[in-house]
Parts: structure tokens; sequence; C-alpha cells
């Protein structure tokens, strides 16, 4: 299989240029054979005018590519400014380490992303968005000529996001070319002097940023013209089926959260990353189970201790990280879809495989999962497949409330459509939904109503009707405003 | 994809193993029949059964390197319970299974709820286990006299052919397979595998993985207890050191079977097809008569090739065509079991070349009939019996026998078992062996007299009716009380003194030391034992001991070591103490101590001649093959070593040597 | 790693106080000095195990090489060689045998607890089937302490031993190729886009070893007269027991070698202390795991009250 078949772009110095594309259009493996993780097959890379040959991710780091992959690539087990330092000092081996000056240095590259982080803290302890910020400095450590970003902004908040846009356009200015890779078509249009469309590992079209609407972008990354982006569908809400009642976890950094869901309704949950989102939903779902607080379902109160009690009780959660936790990659669709109900299939013990096929086939088929069959390992699918993977998974445990973290990051435009369609079916049946997204558009787009936290503490629950960005962002940044 | 993987990897080891039974197919006598067929069935359970215990722990990214030392622990608590207070045997072997229910429940207890890393947590109750046992024995206790009930599940065979634990281990294996490849819990473990080989976590799929782990590793203690249950009663008798080194190879079956150290990858038919690969090469080397290091050489080689072989196949490469990765696989493959079979080959030839001496001297004499002559050492890297193998090799040449000399590595009961298994298939005509464990080898060496192979023993006895003859060089007690008397020597009347020992399991060094103790509370009631201390067999463990020792009892005289090692070990820490009032003796080989003897540090080194042993054990066996001695006799014909008395059915080498500064130079081995 | 060395320092405070309670001869000069210079190769061992496990992979096969490496010095001075001569000869040798371990786990990509399990019977049968046993006999007066006197040569093991440690405590701390080491070991895939040399890393670590190994196994032999061809049993199991008992975790990229010069003295100070205390050698090796479990236990336990307290 080819991922990349022929793609033709160039960068200027002082250019942002980016790069968009449906999940699978090659983007990512462009960036790998740009920093030499992967080899091309054919081809050539100029820089400057000459040919870069036998790249490697130590060659290229020479040159003055610097990039910032989507999943943080950070060492766990060492500090904040030892990441940064590895990646950025000379690799002479015997060099001795100079570690004031790695302090400092860290210290001056975080400060100028924004990000304040003590550089002698363990990299493991730092969130998602706190590592990504790291990933920024180090880039910008090294001296860059080409730096390259990929979704940098999938994890971060509309804050930290404005940040992020402000550094490249200050790059830019000091002459960098900048290659931007991004789903979030709205940030295009602000930052990019250029836009290059990828699809099927081949470049389709380079256009000035500036005279390409979203829409036009859309289509020439699918192929075809794309209906409204939000299909939200007014439901006729029913009685309450999730009530939560001042949660608290310690252990997960989760202070007080209260709320309920109705049936058909669709509660979106906004906040910054690391405002308790994920910690909420974890502890509803008892992985980390909550320290007091009530819950109950259809009026009947639970105690939540493991997933297991969360699944019998009707809860059902997809989680934010699918890789690790959305999808066991290396295990069929098959036996993905049914992970969750493993002891009602059959009698318990023994598998009973003939069900368990007819139910996968019945998945497959429902959510328009695009896949080799249910014996294909889940991994060879697409992103956004892989996604409806994990929510099938879910929908098979026959949920009262589903949880969606983050259901829609980092695929592409056309399963994100299709992700919408299916919660909206869902909820139409009467399922109550919980969504947790960082984008603040998708929220507005599909919730009934909006709970917003902040340090862990649910702040405010606002109306569809009553919200605008500027209300959700007071709220989650703490400035105040009507409660 | 389970399904592709399976074939890749078992098709490989399926292919080893046809190759290994096709060189032994012309290499080994026998090989090739149903009764060897059970044999090796037979070999295979034990290590079978924690090879299918393991299983499932690796396919959850776990491991289990505790299973040996939980055999040991259960065969010591079920020996103690049915012997000691006389609970009833089925009740002490649910004990026993309750006690393997037990340790598997602690090593899931510390990995679930203690967070520990299976292989660390493992390695700590490997100890645990163990030291358990032996605390419990002291090393010296040896649980037999199991009634024949008992003793049929897994000495028996039902209707004549097919061993008793057969069908044990064929109901675990069948149980081992619905888990892992047909139940929701084998669903659960592979999804644990794999999550945690993506540094991912099956929990958020609702699998409670806390709970599926504990029960893989209740049951790997479950599956040991019963192991160590067929172990005790295949030897008929429960001893701490059940089992000891079983852990790696179990690992080693279950990994060459296309387990994933990573996770998520394994099945059972892949753990049986990689037991069978390691059970057919150790009885395919044994009754080829070839060094059985090579299997231990031939399975890492197999080992790292398959593995080498799978992981390439499981790494993307895109430009590679699936065609050409597969001839180079092949090639790859081929090229070691080419290389592999050639080493069997010209070790064999090797072998046939170094057993055939020239023509014997004195070619007026009629040529003697050739006799396959098998010999067995207790283990084959000790000192000792290295010597003794040089005497036996030297009467083999002069006489014109054959000689197969072969055995244990280290002192191993069920080694011994399936050298003389390998033998009798093999077809020798005698066998002569120095006992490990009398209860337990004596079984298959009545079968062997059954099928007409003259038994000899030596060195140790086995029940008096298992075996025709006892070449007896120096019973325990003479030695125990040889020591004893030394020791009475040295210290002139009264002292103390201290013992190091081998391995505190080893069984003859604790008849040793049970006539030494005899012989000083009878006779000198002045020697004071203050401690005794163990050496593993290392000369350098003797040696720290022995420098404790003259620390923590200034008033010690008298070192006595008792394992070969352990002398040269002892006597190098009295020489570097400087201190003149502490000398060493004990039983050794005069090569090892002559520098020691020598400088006066070690005052006298006992020990029989071992290479008139070795000569005496060969040319016995012969005269036990072609009939000039029979049982009645009153003498024989020792060779060199002139006319050599027989009493009853022993044949008497004589007193133990006393090596001192005056007589050691004349000795050589 | 903070909650080990808490686990470790109750664990020494115990022992110290019951030792000077029970047997004050225990820290006589002569005793301690014994007891390093018995562990010091032991330590040497377990310095390159720090490393390896550092980065992730694990060597269970240093025993087996420990035996071949002293087998082969005491081949050489036998031959006739001079004993500096042997020691590099030793020392190549042993680099060769870690760098065939890096091979199969970097250029064949065996899980390196595969390939060194592999190793490790390859050796140890190797050398059986070899010497079948014999020990290395006659060895001329100046093979024992390297000529020197006792007291000498006790004092040159020690000093190597020290100065070896020393430096790589020291290099693993500030030497970017140290750094690097942690590195792969916290995420190697990180290590790779880092532009690190990952392969080239793994199999220095591996071959650093070996030639540790070697060096730790000419240390030994010169101890005695002799050499004897069972070396190094149970050496492998000894190393990463002390690496673990010192806090590394099994894991990778945490740990360091301050931690293994702890565990490897509370596993060095173990069976003399339980001679000096009048305490059954029969219950030695429950003790041994005991220790080693009870570290697992400790740290847990302190963990959850750092949380609480927190």
């Amino acid at each position: 299989m080819r991922a990349l078949k022929s793609v033709s772009f160039d960068l200027q110095a002082g250019e942002v240029h980016a790069l968009v594309g449906e999940n699978g259009a090659g983007k990512s493996t462009l960036i790998k054979v740009l920093t030499g993780a992967v080899q091309a097959d054919a081809g050539t890379i100029l820089l400057d005018g000459e040919t870069i040959t036998g790249n490697s991710p130590q060659h290229s780091r020479s040159l003055g590519i610097a990039a910032v992959y989507q999943q943080p690539a950070i060492f766990p087990h060492l500090t904040v400014a030892e990441n940064i330092a590895l990646v950025n000092e000379p690799g002479r081996a015997a060099a001795r380490v100079d570690w004031k000056t790695r302090l400092n240095t860290a210290r001056e590259l975080l400060k100028a992303v924004g990000a304040e982080i003590d550089p002698s803290r363990e990299a493991g302890t730092l969130s998602m968005p706190e590592q990504q910020l790291v990933e920024i400095a180090k880039a910008l450590g090294a001296n860059v000529r080409v730096l390259i970003l990929d979704e940098p902004t999938a994890s971060l908040t509309e804050v930290e996001t404005e940040r992020l846009l402000g550094i490249v356009a200050r790059l830019r200015g000091q002459g960098a070319g900048i290659i931007y890779i991004s789903h979030r078509l709205d940030e295009l249009s602000r930052i990019a002097d250029r836009i290059t469309v990828l699809r099927d590992g081949e470049s389709v079209a380079t256009r000035a940023a500036a005279e390409t609407t979203s829409k036009q972008l859309i289509s020439l990354m699918v192929g075809r013209e794309m209906a409204s982006v939000f299909p939200k569908r007014s439901v006729a809400l029913g009685a309450p089926v999730l009530k939560v009642d001042r949660l608290v976890c310690g252990s997960a950094d989760l202070q007080s959260a209260t709320f309920e869901v109705r049936a058909g309704e669709i509660l979106g949950i906004a906040g910054l990353v690391g405002s308790g989102r994920t910690q909420l939903a974890e502890t509803l779902f008892g992985i980390t189970p909550p320290d007091s607080g009530s819950v109950s379902v259809n009026g009947t109160a639970i105690y939540i201790k493991n997933p297991q009690q969360a699944i019998e009780a009707g809860l059902a959660y997809v989680p934010e990280d699918r890789r690790r936790h959305g999808i066991v990659g290396d295990l069929p669709v098959r036996a993905n879809t049914t992970l969750a109900i493993l002891d009602k299939l059959g009698n318990t013990t023994l598998l009973d495989q003939a069900a368990e096929r007819t139910l996968a086939s019945d998945w497959v088929t429902r959510l328009g999962i695009k896949t080799d069959g249910i014996d294909a390992p889940a991994n060879s699918l697409s992103g956004g497949n892989q996604q409806k993977v994990a929510i099938a998974r879910w929908l098979a445990t026959n949920p009262k409330v589903l949880i969606l973290d983050e259901p829609t990051q980092g695929i592409d435009v056309g399963a994100k459509a299709e992700c919408h369609r299916i919660m909206c079916d869902l909820a139409e049946r009467g399922l109550a939904i919980v969504m947790i997204s960082s984008e603040l558009a998708e929220v507005l787009g599909m919730s009934d109503r909006i709970a917003v936290m902040r340090k862990g503490e649910m702040v405010a629950t606002i109306d569809r009707a009553d919200a605008t960005p500027d209300l959700i962002l007071s709220h989650a940044l703490g400035h105040g405003g009507p409660a | 994809m389970l399904v592709e993987n399976r074939a890749g990897s078992e098709r490989a080891l399926a292919l080893v193993i046809a190759l290994e039974i096709l060189i032994f197919a012309f290499t080994g006598p026998n090989f090739l029949s149903t009764g060897n067929a059970f044999e090796i069935v037979r070999l295979g359970v034990e290590l079978g059964l924690l090879a299918l215990a393991l299983s499932p722990i690796i396919v959850t990214g776990g491991i289990d390197l505790s299973v040996g030392s939980m055999m040991g622990l259960c065969a010591v608590v079920f020996g103690f319970l049915w012997r000691d207070l006389h609970v009833p045997i089925v009740f002490a072997g649910l004990a026993a299974l309750a006690t393997g229910v037990a340790g598997g429940a602690l090593n899931a207890l510390l990995i679930t709820r203690f967070g520990g890393a299976p292989l660390i947590v493992t390695l700590g109750t490997y100890s645990l286990f163990r030291g358990i046992a032996e605390g419990l024995t002291r090393g010296v206790e040896n649980f037999s006299q199991f009634p024949p009930a008992f003793l049929y599940i897994g000495q028996g065979y039902l209707g004549g052919i097919i061993p008793a634990q057969a069908l044990v281990f064929v109901v675990f294996a069948a149980f081992f397979w619905l888990l892992l490849h047909r139940s929701i819990y084998g669903r659960a473990l592979r999804a644990i595998g794999f999550a945690a080989a993506g540094n991912g976590d099956a929990r958020w799929a609702g699998i409670p993985v806390a709970r599926r782990l504990a029960l893989s590793y209740t049951l790997s203690g479950f599956t040991a207890a019963a192991a160590s249950l067929i172990y005790v009663a295949h030897l008929g008798q429960a001893r701490s050191d059940a089992g000891t080194g079983y852990e790696l190879l179990a690992i080693t079956a279950v990994v060459l079977g296309g387990a994933s150290i990573a996770g998520g990858r394994g099945s059972i038919w892949g753990t049986l097809l990689g037991l069978t690969a390691i059970v057919v090469l150790q009885n395919g080397l044994r009754v080829s008569a070839l060094p059985v290091e090579l299997a231990g050489i031939l399975t890492s080689a197999i080992l790292v090739v398959t593995i080498a072989i799978s992981q390439l196949r499981f790494t993307p490469a895109p430009e590679a065509e699936e065609d050409q990765m597969k001839n180079s696989q092949l090639a790859v493959l081929s090229a070691v079991i080419i290389a592999g079979s050639l080493i069997v080959a010209g070790s064999n030839w090797w072998l046939v070349r170094s057993i055939r001496p020239a023509p014997a001297t004195g070619s007026a004499a009629a040529a003697p009939i050739r006799h396959t002559i098998a010999v067995m050492p207790k283990a084959k890297g000790d000192p000792y019996f290295v010597s003794t193998r040089l005497g036996a090799e030297a009467a083999a040449k002069e006489l014109g026998q054959d000689l197969i000399w072969d055995g244990p590595a280290d002192l191993d009961p069920a080694r011994q078992n399936e050298v003389v298994e390998a033998w009798i298939t093999r077809g020798v005509d005698t066998i002569a062996v120095a006992v490990i464990n009398a209860p337990g080898i004596s079984t298959v060496l009545r079968k062997a007299r059954a099928k007409g192979i003259k038994v000899l023993t030596w060195d140790a006895d086995a029940q008096p009716d298992a075996r025709d003859f006892f070449v007896n060089q120096a019973t325990p007690q003479g030695i125990g009380e040889t020591l004893a008397d030394e020791a009475n020597r040295i210290l002139g009347g009264s002292g103390d003194f201290a013992i190091i020992t081998g391995a505190l399991t080893a069984a003859n060094q604790n008849e040793w030391i049970r006539y030494i103790k005899a012989r000083i509370a009878d006779k000198y009631p002045k020697l004071n034992l203050i401690t005794i201390r163990p050496s593993d067999d290392d000369r350098n463990r003797a040696f720290s001991e022995a420098q404790t020792l003259m620390k923590v009892y200034p008033k010690m005289r008298l070192i006595m070591a008792i394992s070969a090692p352990a002398v040269p070990g002892a006597a190098e820490a009295v020489k570097q103490s400087g201190r003149q009032d502490v000398k060493v003796t004990g039983l050794s080989l005069p090569n090892m101590c002559k520098p020691y003897v020598k400088a006066g540090i070690a005052d006298s080194v006992v020990l029989w001649n071992t290479l008139d042993l070795g000569y005496l054990v060969v040319n016995a066996s012969r005269q036990a093959a072609d009939g000039t001695l029979k049982a009645g006799a009153t003498s024989m014909d020792g060779g060199r070593l002139g006319t050599i008395g027989v009493e009853g059915s022993q044949v008497v080498l004589g007193k133990p040597l006393v090596f001192t500064k005056e007589n050691i130079d004349k000795f050589d081995f | 790693m903070k909650q080990r060395a808490t686990a470790i320092a109750i664990f020494w405070a115990l022992l110290l106080t019951t030792m000077a309670l029970r047997a004050p001869s225990f820290f006589e000069f002569g005793n301690l000095r014994d007891i390093a210079v018995t562990n010091a190769s032991a330590l040497i061992v377990a310095t390159g195990m720090t490393l390896v496990i550092i980065a992730g992979e694990i060597d269970v096969s240093v025993g087996s090489q420990f035996a071949v490496a002293s087998v082969i010095a005491g081949t050489l001075v036998k031959a006739g060689l001079p004993l500096p001569l042997t020691a590099l000869i030793t020392l190549f040798a042993g680099a060769c045998f870690g760098a065939l371990n890096g091979f199969l786990v970097t250029t064949l990509g065996v899980p390196s607890i595969v390939a060194t399990l592999a190793a490790m019977a390859f050796w140890r049968e190797l050398l059986r089937w070899i010497t079948q046993g014999a020990w290395v006999q006659g060895l001329p007066a100046s093979f024992q302490w390297m000529g020197l006197s006792q007291a000498h040569g006790e004092l040159a093991i020690l000093a190597a031993s020290a100065a070896l440690f020393g430096a790589f405590a020291w290099a693993m701390r500030h030497l970017h190729c140290g750094r690097a080491v942690y590195a792969v070991g916290s995420n190697r895939e990180s290590a790779r886009l880092a532009g690190l040399p990952v392969p080239l890393i793994t199999f220095s670590v591996f071959t650093l070893m070996g030639a540790l190994t070697a060096v730790a196994a000419v240390l030994d032999s010169v101890r005695f007269s002799q050499v004897q061809s069972s070396a190094g049993a149970g050496l492998e199991l000894k190393a990463i027991s002390a690496v673990v008992i010192g806090g590394t975790a099994i894991t990778g990229g945490t740990g360091g070698l301050w931690g293994t010069l702890l565990g490897a003295s509370v596993l060095a100070v173990i069976a003399p202390a339980l001679t000096f205390l009048g305490i059954n050698a029969f219950w030695e090796k429950a003790i041994q795991g005991g220790i080693i479990l009870g570290a697992i236990v400790l740290e847990r336990v302190s963990k959850r009250g750092g949380r609480r307290a927190r």
C-alpha cells in the first residue's frame, strides 16, 4: 500500500503554507518524509536549491527542519528542560551536559510560547496541551528554517490556539517557512498564505489562502460539495436519564460537577483542556472512582467503582485517546465491536462466534464502517472509521447514556459529518448524549445545552439558544459573566 | 489476522519438528517407535503444563518466573501433609493445589493491587517460593514411599502403552485451548495484551483487567501445582528442588510457539508445537547418544531464528514484496537448520570415531564382543564426575567397549529418568547409574531390567531389586565416618568446626552429614559442629561463606567442605585471611586442592580414586553384559585393579583415600 | 524512585540496628572489606545491567557470559599470555558477546528478554560442552592478585570497581550519551524522531554490558589461583534484583546507578548478616524474595501515603 503517490509543492521563506486533506490523504506521511522519519521511494526534496540525500531525523534537524507531530513525542521520565535540550543540543556523545544553560534555554523557549511550565518538571506529569506546548518550544529552539506543525491545535483550547497562531505569525516575520496542517479550516484562512490540498496521496491544488473559501476547500478535499456542516436536528426531549450531583474525585482533580441529561438530549461539555472534562467522564465511567457525590440513571441511584458497573448501569464512554483506549488496533473489527459485551455473547463463558459475527456485520452496516471485512484488524481502518468502530462497541451495549470525548478529533471532514449524523440519529432514538469537545463550533453546533468546566469544576450550563462563543469562553476562562 | 499469524510461525515450527524427526530417525536407534513416542509425551508433561499455564499470561503481556519454584513448594506441602500429618493422600493433593492457587493469587495481588511489574513480582516469588520450600524441609527432607495408586499417575501406563500423565495433560491442554481461543476470558486476555503492547489499557473497553489478570496468574499457580503432583508421582518423591529451571524452558516453549512477549499474540497450538520441538530435540539427542548440551545450543538458535523471522514479518516493510520476504525467511531458516543438523551429524561422526578405539593391544586374545555400555553420573559438570569419566573412557578403550556417558547437567533426578528411558529406547547392553534419587529412578531401572538390559548402580545405590550390581566405592557411612575421623584427628580431639555443603537440598551431602553427626555423637563428643552453610557447588560462594564463618566464629578451628568446589574455595579464604589456626578438610579432587594441601592449609582431602571408580564401573558393566560377572560371584577380575571382591550384589572398590601432603602428588585427577 | 529510596532506607536502618545490637563485629573493617571485594564484580555487572534496564531492555545472559569470559581469561593466561593482554582480549570477547545480543535486539528485532534467554542457554551449554565441567588449573602464580600482594590486589580490585562505577554514574548523569540512554528508555519513538540514533544506542548498551561483564569476570578470577568453569551461576538474577531493588523501573527511562549501589549492597550483606545473626541458611532464598516483594509493597504504600498527604 502506498500512502503517498505523487506530491509536489514548494515553500518560501516567510510563508505559511497550509496542507489540508482528508485523513489518509497523505499529510502525515509527507511530513515524515520531509523530516526523514520515513524514506521516500522516488522524488527529490530540495532545500535552498540543494537536494537532500540520505535524509534522517538527525540530518533534517541539522538542516533546520523541525516538526511538531500530532502526538507529542516527549520523554515522560525526563524533565521539560531535558526534553527540549535533547533535541536541540548538538549531539556529540561525549559532550558534557550543561544543566544550567539547559534550564535557562528551556525557560526562555517556554516563555516564548507563553507557557507557564516549570522546566524542571517531569514531562510525564504534564497535561496533553502542556506537552504540545513543550513540543512547540522544542521546535523553536532549533533555529528553524522550516517548521512543520501537524495538527498543533488538535488538543489546544481557543486561547492556546490564539497564542500559537501569534507565534506562527512572528516566525513568519522572521523569515522561516512554515508548513501548517490542520483540520480546522477557519484557522487556515487566518494564518495561511497558500493552501495545498492533498487527496489520496496526491497534491490536487495549491491556492492562495485569501482567495479560497472553506466550502471550496472542502469540495477539493472530498472531491464533491458538502451539505451543511452541522446536521443538528431538533428532538423532543424526554425525561432526565442521567443525574449527577456534586461529583468529586480527588485523585483525578475533579472538584465538583452537577448536571443532568434528558433522553434525546445532547449535552455539550466545553472548557479548556485540563479543566477536568475528561476527568469527569472517567470518574462517571468508574476508571477513577469518585470520592463523593451521587449519580443516578433513570432515577435509580448507582455507585460506580469500575467500568463494569458503569456499563451495567447503562453508561457508555467513547474515550478521547482512540489509539490507546478507544480501540484495540491489533484485534479485528469484529472483536473490537463486541469487546464491551463479551459476557452477553453466548453463555457468559464460551464465546458465541456466530452471534459475534452477526452482531459485528450488523454494526458495520448500520454505521457505514468502511473496512475490508469484519476480520480486518481495526488499525487497518482510517481514523474516522476507527472512531465509528469505537462508537459501535459502545452502542452494542445498548446504553442509556453515551459519553463521547472529543468524538471528531483528528478525523477528516467527511467522517466528522458522518459522526455528527450518527449522533443526531441516536438522540432521535432517545439516547442521552454527553459530548466533550474542544472545538467551539462543534459544541455550539451540536448541543442542546452546553456545560462549561473550569479547573475541575462545572461552572455554568447554557441553553443552546443563549449560547455564544464569547459567553462560553468567558466562563471557561473565569472572567465572570452571567451565571 | 489471528489465523494468519498462527500460520506463519507454526508452519516454520512444524518444519523444524519434521527435520528433527528426520535426522533422529537416522541417528537414533528405535527413535521412530511407538514406545518412544509415548516417552516423548511423558517427558513433556510437567514442562508442558507450565508452558500451558504461561501461555495466557504471556498473551496478556505478562510473565511468570515463579512456576518452577511453585512446583517445589507444592511438592513439599504435599509430602509434608501426607507423611507427617497423615492427611489422606487425596486431601494432601488438594492442599497442594490450594497452595498453588494461593501462590498464584499472591502474584496476582502484587501485580494488580500493588502495581508491581510481573517480571519483578515473579522474580521475587521465584526466590520466595523456593525459599519457603527449602526452609520448611531444611533442605533435607525427602518425602517418598507414596502409595502405588498415586505413583500410577506419574509412572503407570493406560492399557499398557499410554503414559497415565498424558491423559492429565490432554485435559489441561483442552481446557487452556478453550480458555484462550474460545472463551470470553481468552478474548479479554488478548485485548489486554494487545492494548498493553500499544501502550493502551483495556480497562477503557470495559474489561475487568485486574480480575482477568488475577485469573491467569492464579490458574498458573494451580497448573504448576498440578505439574508438581505429576512430578512427584513420576519420581516417587517430593523434594524442595522440584521443577528447578523449568520456568525458562517453559517460557522458551511458549515464545517458540509464536507468542509475542509484548502481549496479544500467542496460541495453545503454538505452545504445543514449541514444546514438541524442544522435547523431541532433547529425546532425539539422548536416543542418538549425542551430547545433550546440543539441545540448549540448538534450542536457542531455533528460538532466535523463528522470532527474528516473525519479527521481520510483523514489521511493516512497505517496499518489500511479500514473496521475497517469504523466500528470504525460508532461506535463513533452512540455513540455520542445515547448520544445526551439520553440527549434529558432525558430532555424531566425531563421537562414533572417538568411541571406536584402536584394536585392543595384545591381539592374541579373542576380540571381545563390543557392548554398548551406558554410564550416567549424578551431574556431568561436577569435577568429581568429570574425573570419573576419564577412568571410564580409559576402561572402554582398553576393553574395546562402546561407552555412552550422559546425565543431567546439574543434580536433577527427573533428567536421570529421562536419560534412562532414552537408553532403553536406544537398546544399550548395560546401564550404570550414579543414582541421585533411589525411589525415583528404581521404577525405570526395573523396566530396563525387564527389557534384558543389565543394570548397575555406582556412587549411590537404587533399590536393590532395581539393579543387578552396585559398584560400591565407599558407602555414605564410610565417607561420613572417614570425614569425622579426619576432623577428630586434625582438631586433636576437641574443638569447633563448621560444614560447608553443596546445595542445601543435595541428597548425598545431606546423607554424609547425617553420618558425620552420628559418628561425632557416638565417638567424639568433644567435637562441636557449629553450623552448616551452603555453597551451591560454587567455589566463590564457598569462599565467602568461609570468610564470614571465620569472623563470626573466631574459635572455629576447622572447616569441613563436602562439595568438590567448596574445598578450594574454603582453603583460599583461610589462606587469604592469614589465619594459621584454621584448617580445611573435606571431600574433593586432589588436583584442585594440591596447592592448598601442600601449603598446609587443607590438612587432608578425602576421596576414593575416581579414575579407578570409572574404570571399575565400565569393567563390571562389561562383565555383567557378557555374563562373566554373575549373581553369587564372590570376586571379579578388575583388570589393572587386580581382583575385586564382590559381597552379595555389591562390587567393593575399597575405602576412601585420604590425600595428604605426603601422597597427593601421586594422584593426577 | 524516591519511594524506593525510602523503602531501602527503612530496610537499611532495620538491618544496621539489628546488626549493631546483635553482632557488632559485623562492622569490623576486615569484614566490610571482604564483603566489598567479594561483591565488587557483581556491582560491575549490576552497573551494566542498570544501563540496559534504563534503556528499556533486559539481559539475562550475563551469568553465562561471565562464565565464558572467566574461562577465556584463565585459558589465555595458562597459554602464557601476560595478564594485561589477556584482560584486553577478554574485554574484547565480552564486548563481542554483548554485541551479539545487541545485534539480535536491534537488527533482527528479537525482544531482548527472548534474545538474551537464548544467549544464556547458548553460552552456558557451549561452555559445558567444551570444558565438560573441567576447571582451568595450574595457572602461573602471577595470575592471582595480578602479581601484587594480597592487600594490594584487593585494593586494586576495589579501586578498579569504584572507578568504573563512579565513571558510569557520572557519565549517566552528565554526558550526552548517558542522557540519550535515558531518552531511549523513556520513549523509543520520541527518541527516534528527536534524531537520536536509537539502534546504535541500544546496541552500544548491550556491548557495554558484555564488556563490563568481562571486566567483572577478570576481576573476580584474579582473586583465586584457579578458574572454575561454572562461574556466574545466578548472576543475572542477582544483578537484576540489585537494579530493581535500587528503584530503577523495569520499563526503562528512570532510575540510576546510585540506587543500584544501594540495591547491590543490600543483596551483598544478606548472606553474611544471616550468618552473623545465626539465622539458618535454609531461609535465605525466602528472605531474598521477601525483600524484592517488600520493596514493591512499600513503594506502593508510600505512594498512596504521599497522594493522601497532598
